[in-house]
């Protein structure tokens, strides 16, 4: 099964190292350090659906993360959670995503969707409580589901605390990926 | 009611498209109660085509702050995020206590889809300690594509008529109505879904043989 990390958040952390030491002997593992990449933001074009179908017109460094998520059977998203969602390190992949849609909608359970050009993945959203905000953790929640529902796909999540053991941390994460047959 | 200042932020990175339409509006019905009313578009600063620190004088110096953005993978455009994360760590002691509201558009017309995107910006405004007062979703901002609302005919009118009533609300403190929601609310039934959506393919179908588009399925990142 092949594995991407989408690595939004800036400060070094433990878990960076965990994910990629439970992974080091794995060739089919990506993972990308998103405040170290020149990835610029979405400017709502609207190339990538009609001008070059698929592919986004902006040369910078979002190609690799794309070819990784379409070879992709798991996508992490890892950020700090910022305001109830994603930190701007994070978003700013996320927002390029477009292309992996295709310029079509299709119904499904009652929604109004595009089909995903390669199709379904499971996403795991790590999020890593960095202040008190009353309900931010189920903000966080519904917008890892929107996202899995826009992207036709399947969706867990792990809110890791800072009070919360390294080991803690590990254990949880290890439950996910072995309920996806990854470890 | 005392006369207010507020700052307009404009989220979208396309100047001229729907957000900007509905900040023009928005812009129009402040003045209009005696208030004033100033745009600014984030993707200026975010691409350091204008200085921050100026954008945090006119936020410091204002009543209220409303944010009109287009709807971005389920949630805020980066740079939104970007420019909160940038008031939060450079400008909070300044914006304490001042108003701030949302305003944000698809092109789906299921407004439960905002829920985590409106849910962003009112923890935003609890961490910087402001006064939220509410968000409001649009879910035909395709449609429109940047029109001015009184090129809009009746449509036009009604997303005026919703943005009135929650401009009143804004002006006197109050957090924004439901009544202003259900005027912009764009109703489809879901039954219509699916003759919504053959339209729509029918559409982008023909807009890319007309723009030489070859193969709209076309899966370029596992070529090569």
């Amino acid at each position: 099964m092949k594995i991407v990390i989408l690595d939004g958040t800036e400060q070094e952390n433990c878990y960076e190292k965990i994910l990629k030491d439970m992974f080091a002997d794995d060739n089919q593992f990506s993972y990308f350090k998103l405040k170290d990449m020149s990835i610029q933001p979405c400017r709502s074009c609207g190339a990538c659906g009609i001008k070059s179908p698929g592919k986004c017109i902006i040369n910078d460094e979002i190609h690799p993360i794309m070819k990784a998520f379409a070879k992709g059977e798991i996508i992490v998203f890892m950020t700090p959670v910022r305001f109830g969602g994603y930190s701007s390190q994070l978003k700013k992949a996320i927002d390029r995503f477009m292309p992996l849609g295709m310029p079509l909608y299709m119904v499904k359970g009652g929604h109004l969707l595009h089909p995903m050009r390669y199709g379904s993945k499971h996403i795991i959203g790590i999020g890593i409580i960095e202040e008190n905000i009353p309900n931010q953790e189920d903000n966080f929640k519904e917008l890892v589901s929107k996202n899995a529902l826009n992207m036709s796909s399947t969706y867990e999540v792990l809110l890791l605390n800072p009070q919360d053991s390294v080991e803690k941390a590990v254990n949880e994460l290890k439950v996910l990926l072995k309920e996806q047959n990854r470890i | 009611m005392k006369n207010k200042n507020m700052v307009i932020l404009n989220g979208s990175p396309r100047k001229k498209g729907t957000s900007y339409s509905f900040s023009l509006t928005i812009k129009k019905l402040v003045e209009e109660r005696g208030s004033k009313a100033e745009i600014v578009h984030i993707i200026d600063y975010y691409d350091g085509n204008k200085d921050l620190k100026d954008l945090g004088s006119l936020i410091s110096a204002c009543d209220i702050v409303g944010l009109v953005c287009p709807y971005y993978v389920d949630t805020l455009p980066s740079p939104v995020i970007w420019l909160f994360e940038k008031i939060r760590s450079e400008f909070a002691e300044t914006i304490k206590g001042k108003g701030f509201f949302a305003v944000s558009q698809n092109g789906f017309p299921d407004i439960s889809l905002f829920k985590a995107i409106l849910g962003t910006c009112r923890c935003f405004s609890e961490s910087v300690g402001m006064n939220w007062l509410g968000g409001l979703a649009y879910g035909g901002g395709a449609i429109i594509n940047g029109k001015l609302m009184e090129d809009l005919g009746k449509k036009g009118a009604k997303i005026t008529s919703g943005f009135k009533a929650a401009v009143n609300d804004i002006l006197e403190g109050k957090c924004i109505s439901h009544e202003a929601q259900e005027l912009l609310t764009v109703k489809v039934p879901k039954i219509a879904y699916r003759p919504f959506a053959a339209i729509l393919n029918h559409m982008s179908r023909s807009t890319a043989k007309k723009m030489g588009a070859k193969d709209i399925y076309r899966k370029v990142y596992l070529e090569d």
